[in-house]
């Protein structure tokens, strides 16, 4: 274990806590891990420092848990898997390091929120491809090295998106920069000839930054990320189209995306929906609910900088086309809300309290990847596997994301519940743990597994398991870097 | 080294004696290396017991699938996936399809075009794989290099199936990464300069919507092929610019109004190659077209969902045009013959082998994929550095001319120099590799973009020593050091 | 000519593997895209005209290595020219040149197929290249036909040593002969004179046996003094139009095939082909009447740069001209033809099978490459396949016989004689 002093030489004296208060703090989140309390945690300020305590978290065989984002924490992979473990909070290294409007990318450290980047991203004309909703401390270097799913299908080109570039140190406590940052050069050095790191691939055969995402630090520390940013569009044209039914919402979503009309574009049920606009609980949230339709198919139209009317009005045209062949109407306003009202927040993080948590405190999300044809027998059986609990279809969130220029989506359900109803909580547990092995049978892909359900999760696919337990062996081969996460 | 009869026959008794052979006679159509044995398994499992007889008796080796040319050491086992040419699935909803290695683009953009689909064409020509990793003259609207393939079946070097992302937890082909950290970190290409070791069996891509015909209205006879006519909502044409920058500006515009089906820097050299029939009419087109063009430019396919959207793409297309000074080449604008052979050939065939090939028999080409003003920015030296080549008659002349293009809409690029040239003709070749050498090392040196080939430790030094971590992956996956890397191109 | 000429050409091949498949604009979807037969059975790369340029330039300079496998390779092979075709689309470099010179060497060397060998003596004792039952001109007997050595006629009608003496294949000569009547056309032919024009010695190799028919049968042409000749053989065709051309024999000698005589009399208003025939076709474009049949072009000249350049320019044979409208516009012409086209016709069209003397050296590998074929007709939903020459009709009608197809096989003068 990391004596406190080694530390306090690093980072400074004031970056270095083992406050009894301050450890309990991240001994836990929101999710279902078993608690574990850290031995300190440490607050680096710039790279070379985090460099400096892989180093010693090597020599000394400690335990090193990554976090970006400020609290509260969902996943369970902020929580230390074992105990003597040193949290590595980066939510102090908050520099947005460039935003280039030209190469259309920005480049920003761990602690940057959403909040902090899009003023930034949008003061040089340009804006960010973003998850649903992110919580105000989210971090936007978390998000993408956790694939989250972004509300703009049209612009993912890859899962991988909208990352580009990382820096990092691995769990040796090597240096190492992804894609086009490897070099040639340093980093400044390919700024001083326009270099600005956009390019993701390489270096050499490897696509490295696929390696750190979705790997919740078991990899190593990001240090920075080069990301892709769109441009602000200079005309925007929300709607909205309701209906009972999921299929025919499916069936438009996967052509708007298939012609590349929409920017925003995403599905949410009722529950979800009413939960990002009630402002009262329960009775608002209740009315709300219940005057929208059972569906909310969400996209936004967009025009840039040449006769963005003239953009727009066409693709309101093709897709008129497509609803009336549908029976399906897109509209300004349903059941009280307003796509525009609806664009406006989803531009943005979540206000306070965390949309999730307004209704019940807490929430927990079971997601997974999955193509359209299965959605309907998945979203059955979770409806089904709900009632059953007593938990009620009614209540339960479900968000459906198109992603990468629709090669499938993301689903996700919402479990909101009081955390300090233990029949609720043991509810709510059980789901989760009921949903995903259920789910994972009718062809749900849970590519980003958390908490209690990874085991469950890895087990599936042992051939891919057994070839990225080979690379934690190289990359991490004293197991520091958050050991018992992500599979490993 | 030859196989022993025992060895020979254990192989033999795993694809049967009509698809190995080991006669000498057959090497030189394989790059004119003494292979051990060429091999033609059929499917997964047949690759799959390959590879572990590999394993077994130490025997390097490498799989290719159309071919190309290619360097290889000699002695290894070579695996001709030639036979295994399925498409396994097109899955429109989701929009991607699967192939086994053999399934050559042509033939699944024929299958995808039928169902209102395509998907991007790799430069190396639609004759080549499908699940290829590359870029291609389609890039600008439909990615390119390791972004479009989603989930792989991949036979390791040990000779383990290892099926990535969605279709290892579902069987399902829609997603490569997961669970966790994605294997496509790895599993990034069938063929170098980037390559996986051990062998794609399957390979799932992303497919696109397409604007046009269930098939092209391709009419006339080899080699005079154009169309019966320019489908509904497309358009081709070619533009010039006064300078480099206007070109660029065009080309960023165009990418960010996001208009283009596809964008092509092509040189007029290209151009020229493309829309002429022999070598001869080759040069003089050339010369027409020098005359006709201001300069630098690219060549675009315009191509509309519906009428309105055509119109629309037009309008901002002049008025980006108009707003850089870009001329457009009459050559193409005034004639619907020309524009169909230019709008074939870069569909459906990728163009490529006109354009590179037939002039001298040879090309030696510098790549770059990236960051597109910075490559262009190194291509400007490139181009001059090669004139002095043209001046002494040693590479054909093509007025020094580099070429390339926006990817994802300009978000990634690619920018390439190449020279042709005849490599019989006494100092052609030696000036040609002393060109690429130069202008690839002053690339690394002034910090553009890293050299693709080379002595890996040599590159990796400026690269955060990748090839240190490549190599120790290496060694975890291939512990008996049996699956080559270098190969064919395709 | 000789395999050393090429060497500039072989070494052009980038094994792009273009001469696999059609034309790639051609190419309407996974199935139908293989053009190259000997590839698509036998797989290995050696098989693809590229691997036999490749080949051929290895031996070439380092030596030629006679191998069992390289006689497989080499006698495995159509030579139908569909390579060549692909390969020009885009490259200028001689494909069929060099991989004819390659058998033709081979021969040389004393390394031929024994099967080729037995009909090649047939060929030498008794000019025909099947075997001989009676008299080649018994066919005739009773037509009171001219015989064009002896009487002053404009047009020869060459018959062809298979057409001649198969007795399934004679009704084409009848049919044919049937056909110039009507029309008025002043034809004779040469009977027993007549012997085989060489075509299919040339294909297995055997120049000189090619040559010595070629100048038998022009000094016949020369004593008759006849002007034209008409053929309804492909090879025959290919053999009078081209190769005699290219080895400076045929003088301004006019070369048809009946195709384009029948053409060109309907356009003329010599034929009327007024009877109904209601069948719905698709036609097989024979290799030696569409891309091989394509008028020889001499060339001499010399590269000139590190371009591959020439002076004088040369103009390469890449199937353009080949006879592939007149077959067309004839069955257009019969009342009652519905014309369906396969995926692979013209200048691409997937060979019969029986070129190259795979015929007599592989019955097996012909008859597998006919069956691709005819599964190709059957999926255009076509009743018939029609072609224009006997050697695609006989290899599609045994293949026909071995796996059951409902498919009937035309040639196409006999659908003229139905309708006429």
């Amino acid at each position: 274990m990391i004596e406190k002093e080694r530390l306090v030489t690093i980072v400074g004296p004031d970056k270095v806590m083992n406050e009894p208060q301050v450890l309990q703090a991240y001994a836990q989140d929101m999710s279902f891990v078993n608690p574990v309390r850290p031995a300190c945690v440490v607050m680096p300020n710039k790279a070379d420092e985090v460099q400096r305590i892989i180093q010693l978290a090597n020599d000394t065989q400690t335990p090193l848990v990554p976090v970006s984002s400020g609290p509260p924490h969902f996943r369970g992979d902020t929580v230390p898997g074992t105990g003597g473990a040193v949290i590595v909070d980066l939510s102090q290294m908050k520099r947005v390091i460039f935003v280039d409007r030209a190469r259309r990318v920005a480049m920003v450290e761990p602690g940057v929120t959403f909040g902090e980047l899009i003023p930034a991203v949008n003061k040089e004309g340009l804006r960010l491809n973003m998850p649903l909703l992110p919580r105000k401390s989210k971090s936007v270097v978390g998000s993408i090295l956790e694939r989250e799913p972004v509300i703009m299908p049209k612009y993912q080109w890859d899962i991988s998106d909208p990352l580009a570039c990382a820096g990092l140190f691995f769990g040796t406590g090597d240096e190492f920069r992804t894609g086009q940052a490897a070099g040639p050069g340093t980093v400044e050095e390919q700024w001083a000839v326009g270099g600005m790191q956009k390019a993701p691939y390489g270096p050499g055969t490897g696509s490295w930054h696929r390696l750190i995402q979705g790997a919740q630090g078991t990899m190593g520390i990001v240090t920075w990320v080069s990301m892709r940013c769109e441009i602000l569009p200079s005309l925007e044209e929300p709607f909205v189209v309701g209906s009972s039914d999921l299929d025919p919402l499916i069936e438009l979503t996967s052509w708007l995306i298939r012609l590349r009309n929409v920017n925003e574009c995403f599905i949410l049920n009722s529950t979800n929906l009413a939960a990002l606009f009630a402002k009262k609980y329960p009775t608002e949230y209740q009315n709300l609910k219940d005057n929208l339709p059972a569906w909310t198919l969400f996209y936004n139209l967009a025009g840039y900088e040449y006769f963005p009317e003239e953009r727009i009005s066409a693709y309101i045209k093709e897709i008129d086309d497509l609803t009336q062949r549908l029976k399906i109407e897109a509209v300004k306003r349903i059941g009280g809300v307003s796509a525009n009202e609806i664009l406006k927040a989803v531009q943005q993080p979540s206000g306070e309290p965390y949309w999730k948590l307004r209704s019940k405190g807490a929430c927990q999300d079971i997601f997974f990847l999955t193509i359209y044809d299965k959605l309907e027998g998945q979203i059955g059986v979770v409806n089904h596997l709900v009632d059953q609990a007593g938990y009620g279809a009614s209540n339960l969130g479900i968000y459906i994301q198109p992603v990468v220029q629709g090669t499938g989506c993301h689903c996700e359900f919402n479990l909101f519940f009081d955390s300090g109803n233990p029949i609720e909580l043991d509810r709510v547990r059980t789901l989760s743990a009921s949903a995903t092995q259920e789910l994972m049978a009718r062809g749900a892909f849970f590519s980003r597994p958390y908490g209690e359900n990874t085991g469950m999760i890895a087990n599936r696919d042992a051939a891919t398991v057994a070839v990225l337990h080979k690379f934690k062996k190289i990359f991490d081969p004293n197991n520091i870097m958050n050991p018992g996460k992500a599979g490993f | 080294m030859a196989l022993t009869k025992e060895i020979y026959s254990v192989f033999e008794d795993v694809v049967g004696p009509e698809s190995i052979c080991a006669d000498p006679v057959i090497m030189p159509s394989y790059f004119g290396k003494n292979f051990a044995a060429v091999i033609l398994p059929k499917d997964t499992k047949q690759v799959q017991a390959v590879v572990r007889l590999c394993n077994k008796y130490k025997l390097k080796f490498r799989p290719i699938c159309t071919g190309w040319k290619g360097t290889f050491p000699e002695n290894i086992i070579l695996l001709d996936l030639r036979r295994m040419n399925r498409i396994i699935e097109i899955n429109e909803k989701n929009m991607y399809a699967v192939v086994e290695p053999y399934v050559i683009s042509a033939q699944l953009q024929a299958e995808l075009m039928k169902r209102g689909f395509h998907l991007n064409v790799k430069g190396a020509g639609t004759n080549t794989a499908a699940m290829l990793r590359g870029h291609g003259h389609l890039d600008q609207s439909t990615s390119g290099d390791d972004r479009n393939h989603l989930a792989i079946e991949w036979v390791t070097p040990e000779g383990d199936i290892v099926r990535s992302g969605s279709l290892g937890s579902t069987d399902e082909w829609f997603s490569g990464d997961g669970p966790g950290p994605s294997l496509r970190s790895i599993l990034t290409s069938a063929v170098p300069p980037g390559s996986t070791p051990g062998v794609f069996t399957k390979g799932a891509v992303k497919i696109y919507h397409w604007p046009g015909p269930s098939r092209l209205p391709v009419q006339g006879v080899s080699p005079n092929i154009t169309l019966s006519e320019i489908p509904p909502n497309f358009m081709a044409r070619y533009y010039s610019f006064p300078s480099l920058e206007k070109m660029m500006q065009a080309e960023f515009k165009i990418g960010e109004s996001e208009i283009a089906f596809e964008l092509m820097g092509f040189n007029i050299a290209m151009v020229a190659s493309n829309m002429t029939v022999s070598n001869e009419e080759d040069e003089e087109v050339f010369r027409r077209l020098e005359k006709e063009s201001q300069g630098l430019g690219f060549f675009i396919i315009i191509a509309g969902n519906c009428a309105a959207d055509f119109e629309y793409k037009k309008k901002v297309l002049r008025h980006i045009i108009n707003e850089t000074g870009g001329k457009s080449l009459e050559s193409i604008e005034k004639d619907p013959r020309t524009e169909g052979i230019l709008l074939t050939n870069c569909i459906r065939i990728s163009a490529s082998i006109r354009e590179t090939f037939r002039s001298g028999g040879m090309f030696a080409s510098i790549p770059s994929m990236g960051q597109r003003d910075l490559t262009v920015r190194w291509a400007v030296g490139a181009g001059k550095a090669k004139r002095s080549l043209i001046e002494k008659g040693l590479v054909v002349d093509d007025g020094g001319a580099f070429f390339g293009w926006g990817v994802e809409h300009g978000h990634l690029g690619k920018t390439e120099i190449f020279c042709r040239y005849d490599p019989l003709k006494p100092g052609a070749e030696e000036a040609v590799q002393k060109w690429k050498a130069e202008q690839q090392k002053r690339a690394s040196d002034e910090h553009y973009f890293a050299m693709l080939w080379g002595p890996e430790d040599e590159i990796g030094k400026g690269l955060c020593d990748y090839q240190s971590w490549w190599s120790k992956i290496r060694k975890a996956i291939d512990p008996n050091g049996v699956a080559l890397e270098a190969g064919s191109l395709v | 000519m000789s395999l050393e000429k090429y060497q500039d050409h072989m070494e052009m091949c980038m094994r792009c593997s273009c001469c696999k498949f059609i034309p790639m604009q051609r190419v309407q979807g996974h199935k139908y895209t293989y053009v190259c037969p000997s590839i698509t059975k036998y797989n290995f790369h050696s098989y693809s005209g590229g691997g036999r340029l490749n080949i051929g330039l290895a031996m070439l300079k380092k030596g030629f290595n006679y191998t069992d496998k390289l006689l497989d390779i080499v006698y495995n092979c159509q030579m139908c020219g569909a390579c060549g075709v692909s390969c020009n689309y885009a490259m200028d470099m001689e494909v069929m040149e060099p991989i004819n010179e390659f058998r033709i060497k081979c021969v040389e060397d004393g390394k031929t197929n024994s099967a080729l060998e037995k009909v090649i003596t047939g060929l030498r004792k008794q000019g025909s290249m099947v075997p001989v039952t009676g008299k080649r001109g018994e066919w005739a007997s009773g037509l009171n036909l001219k015989d064009a050595v002896k009487e002053k006629v404009d047009v020869l009608y060459h018959v062809g040593c298979l057409t001649s003496y198969d007795k399934d294949m004679q009704r084409l000569a009848k049919a044919t002969v049937k056909i110039l009547q009507k029309a008025g056309v002043n034809f004779g032919i040469a009977g027993d004179n007549e012997t085989c024009c060489g075509g299919r010695a040339y294909q297995m190799g055997y120049e000189q046996d090619f040559l010595n028919q070629a100048k038998e049968n022009m000094a016949m042409i020369k004593k008759a003094g006849v002007k034209t000749v008409v053929t309804s053989c492909a090879d025959g065709y290919q053999a009078f139009k081209v190769l005699y051309d290219k080895f400076n024999l045929k003088g301004d000698l006019e070369v048809l095939h009946i195709s384009e005589l029948v053409d060109r009399l309907i356009k003329d208003g010599k034929l009327k082909p007024r009877k109904r025939v209601d069948l719905s076709v698709t036609y097989h474009d024979p290799c030696r009447l569409g891309r091989l049949g394509e008028p020889w072009i001499h060339w001499e000249g010399k590269r000139l740069s590190q371009s591959f350049v020439f002076d004088p320019p040369k103009v390469y044979r890449r199937g353009t001209y080949g006879v592939y409208e007149a077959p067309r516009d004839v069955l257009k012409s019969i009342p009652g033809i519905k014309l369906t086209e396969m995926t692979r016709i013209k200048e691409y069209a997937w060979c019969c099978g029986a070129g190259g003397g795979v015929n007599e050296s592989n019955p097996e590998f012909a008859q597998w490459t006919a069956r691709e074929r005819i599964e190709e007709a059957g999926s255009t939903g076509a009743e018939a396949i029609v072609t224009a020459c006997p050697w695609c009709e006989k290899t599609f009608n045994e293949t026909i016989k071995g796996n059951g197809s409902g498919l009937k096989v035309y040639d196409i003068v006999e659908l003229i004689e139905k309708a006429i």
